[in-house]
């Protein structure tokens, strides 16, 4: 196959899924560990839904996947095994650097702060943190962007497609009620 | 005439047209930036769109659909970067050609061949769907099974990754797929005894998961990375390089239509393999292959948007996805209350020519853009990334909650956000995992119909395979896919076509 633009040998496409041939990068094997267990777990509780009761059971097309994912997962495992590792990679550098750690810590905490604070505040505080830590520009800048972005995507979804987000704290529906009544005592 | 009158819903309806307009411009610009692609938007705005009509809402994805594969071209050749995975393979020839300041010259073709190839995979759409229907009605449940299997195996022996990791990838998907209630008596499956699994994992949630944050994720690693720009001249190609490009295009095409009509594979797999073929039949380019042959540009281009004619044709017919942005398009049929399948053709035969007629418009529109708004076009594109992954998580947050309102939908898109990274890190395929979700319930009640019909017998059912003609070349072919990959395959090929190694040392 051609040469592939590094960038994008990294999974993004189908025809190209990361990782490479015949060597294994760091991490992969705990990873096919996990798969193999994970398997492991699921096959055992397919055969609790319904064991060899009958071929039509709902039971049956679970086992036989979830057996498909042990041999596989396990081929997978066994083969990363004998390979050698990437030269000069490491998890803290090329898999899981701090800046994804600290993204993916952000958006576990979006999720559990959607709910009481609401949409709005929850999103700009996301935005401006993850901006500032990205984009590494002075602080109104940041402000200015995660703000007006925010204001954005918030009047396309509110308005254009209707999608009803957690108000929390802010009184979203009242503020657009306002609105409406400014411009219908306007006419 | 109803077929005609179908066909033109689209250019009567101005609201239709101006969605279809709006989101192949859409799709230019997504497919465009890097990090953007169009799985990843299509799969957010179906969550968006589905309160919405069908009609626009599917007019809006047909138009970033054909958009989107077209525009990574762009950045594959102004920046070397492809914008979306379809335009990997034009970035090897078409950087170069910037480089040598061609680059108006290569975008222009690069445009009037993806028009050229996105007709012809409508054309075979068009004709080819109605026989495929007609001919659908008489599948078995057994070959719905074996055509569902055959999908998932296609998209890891077709790429350049691991056959093997496809396949877990594909029964993991089957598996997320199962989770919930079962549809026929009602048992538990996977749910752990929580609450929550009970009614199923949402697949909107693992769609945007792993095509949305976890591709947002991988781009935080380049997320320093600055673009170099070119220079843009002439855009309009001459008629002389299209004309002389023409049989090529015509091949390639083909190439692309049938990728894409192969329940499973798409314009990335279509592009790669196109660009191969191209190499091997064009004996004198003018430049070398990876140095700037206009031939490099053409095959993958016209064969990607091809592809998007071609993936068209599984997923109205059959209701097998063609590639992952038509695996998206199902479900978004599912939602409202659509079946796409030879049903589907029969009962609802405008549904099928609207859609056509949304192509062809799309495809337009993408000429139109693609020779215009390059000024435009290089101010968004240098969009820097430090603000678009941000602004794309909090889409995706935003989608994953908007179907079900729910609050546990955003934890299941975060979890298999961060899944899907570490397989990217690993090299195994997404695809499959989501055409697995997607046709998990086709296999299991076919399987279930196939094997009650046979009164439980796997021998009756193995009976039924081999005399069936049908279900037979499927067999034949999913069994052929796993032999190619075990090197039983590498050993008789070298006895068949004789291996020069082994005949020296005889």
């Amino acid at each position: 196959m051609s040469r592939i633009e590094t960038e994008h040998h990294d999974g993004t496409s189908d025809a190209t899924p990361g990782g490479y041939e015949g060597q294994r990068r760091p991490g992969e094997l705990v990873f096919g560990a996990l798969m193999v267990i994970g398997s492991l777990v699921l096959l055992w509780n397919a055969y609790g839904i319904s064991g060899f009761e009958a071929l039509s059971a709902p039971g049956t097309v679970p086992m036989a996947t979830t057996a498909v994912m042990v041999v596989t997962s396990a081929i997978i495992f066994l083969r990363d095994l004998r390979l050698p590792r990437v030269a000069g990679e490491s998890v803290a550098k090329d898999i899981l650097p701090g800046v994804v750690l600290i993204i993916a810590l952000m958006l576990v905490a979006y999720g559990f702060l959607l709910k009481p604070l609401g949409f709005l505040p929850t999103s700009a505080l996301f935005l401006i943190a993850a901006l500032k830590l990205l984009a590494r520009r002075g602080w109104l800048w940041t402000a200015f962007v995660a703000l007006g972005s925010l204001l954005l995507v918030w009047i396309v979804f509110r308005i254009v497609f209707t999608v009803l987000m957690p108000a929390g704290i802010v009184p979203e529906a009242e503020v657009i009620q306002a609105v409406r009544n400014l411009f219908a005592g306007g006419q | 005439m109803d077929t005609l009158l179908a066909f033109l819903t689209v250019f009567t309806q101005p609201e239709l047209l101006l969605l279809v307009g709006l989101g192949t411009f859409a799709g230019v610009y997504v497919g465009a930036i890097p990090g953007l692609s169009v799985t990843m938007a299509v799969s957010i705005l179906i969550s968006f769109t589905f309160s919405w009509d069908v009609y626009p809402a599917i007019s809006l994805m047909i138009g970033i659909f054909m958009g989107g594969v077209y525009g990574g071209s762009r950045t594959a050749i102004l920046l070397n970067i492809p914008g979306a995975p379809s335009a990997i393979a034009t970035a090897l020839d078409g950087y170069p050609m910037a480089q040598r300041g061609e680059a108006g010259t290569a975008i222009g073709v690069t445009t009037v061949m993806s028009f050229f190839g996105g007709f012809i995979g409508i054309a075979v759409l068009a004709l080819a769907a109605p026989l495929v229907s007609d001919f659908a009605l008489k599948f078995q449940p057994r070959d719905y099974m074996l055509l569902a299997v055959l999908g998932i195996l296609l998209v890891g022996s077709l790429s350049s990754g691991s056959l093997v990791k496809g396949i877990f990838a594909g029964a993991l998907g089957i598996a997320i797929g199962a989770v919930g209630r079962d549809p026929l008596t009602f048992t538990e499956r996977f749910t752990f005894d929580l609450t929550i699994m009970q009614s199923g994992i949402s697949f909107i949630a693992v769609m945007i998961g792993m095509f949305g944050v976890s591709e947002a994720l991988m781009q935080l690693h380049h997320v320093d990375k600055t673009a170099v720009r070119q220079k843009i001249t002439r855009i309009v190609p001459s008629f002389g390089t299209i004309r002389k490009h023409l049989p090529l295009s015509l091949q390639t095409s083909t190439i692309g239509v049938i990728i894409g009509a192969l329940p499973g594979t798409g314009g990335d797999i279509a592009a790669l393999m196109a660009y191969d073929h191209a190499k091997r039949v064009t004996k004198k380019p003018e430049r070398p292959f990876g140095q700037g042959a206009m031939e490099g540009l053409v095959a993958p281009e016209t064969a990607n948007n091809a592809a998007v004619g071609g993936a068209f044709i599984p997923m109205m017919t059959l209701g097998i996805p063609g590639d992952a942005v038509t695996a998206i398009m199902i479900g978004a049929l599912f939602i409202h209350g659509l079946n796409p399948g030879p049903m589907l053709m029969i009962d609802q035969p405008d549904m099928f020519w609207f859609i056509v007629g949304a192509l062809v418009m799309a495809n337009f529109f993408m000429l139109l853009f693609g020779l215009t708004g390059i000024k435009l076009f290089t101010r968004i594109v240098e969009m820097p990334r430090g603000v678009l992954i941000p602004l794309i998580m909090l889409l995706s947050i935003v989608g994953a909650y908007a179907v079900n309102n729910s609050i546990s939908d955003i934890y299941w898109m975060l979890g298999f956000g961060f899944f899907g990274y570490f397989m990217r890190h690993y090299g195994y395929p997404l695809g499959p995992v989501i055409l697995g979700v997607i046709l998990s319930r086709l296999l299991d009640d076919n399987w279930r119909r196939a094997i009650i019909s046979e009164r439980e017998d796997l021998g009756r059912f193995f009976h039924g395979i081999f005399t069936s003609p049908l279900s037979l070349v499927l067999f034949i072919a999913v069994i052929l896919i796993f032999v190619s990959q075990t090197p039983l395959w590498a050993r008789a090929k070298a006895k068949l076509f004789g291996d020069p190694a082994e005949r020296v040392q005889q």
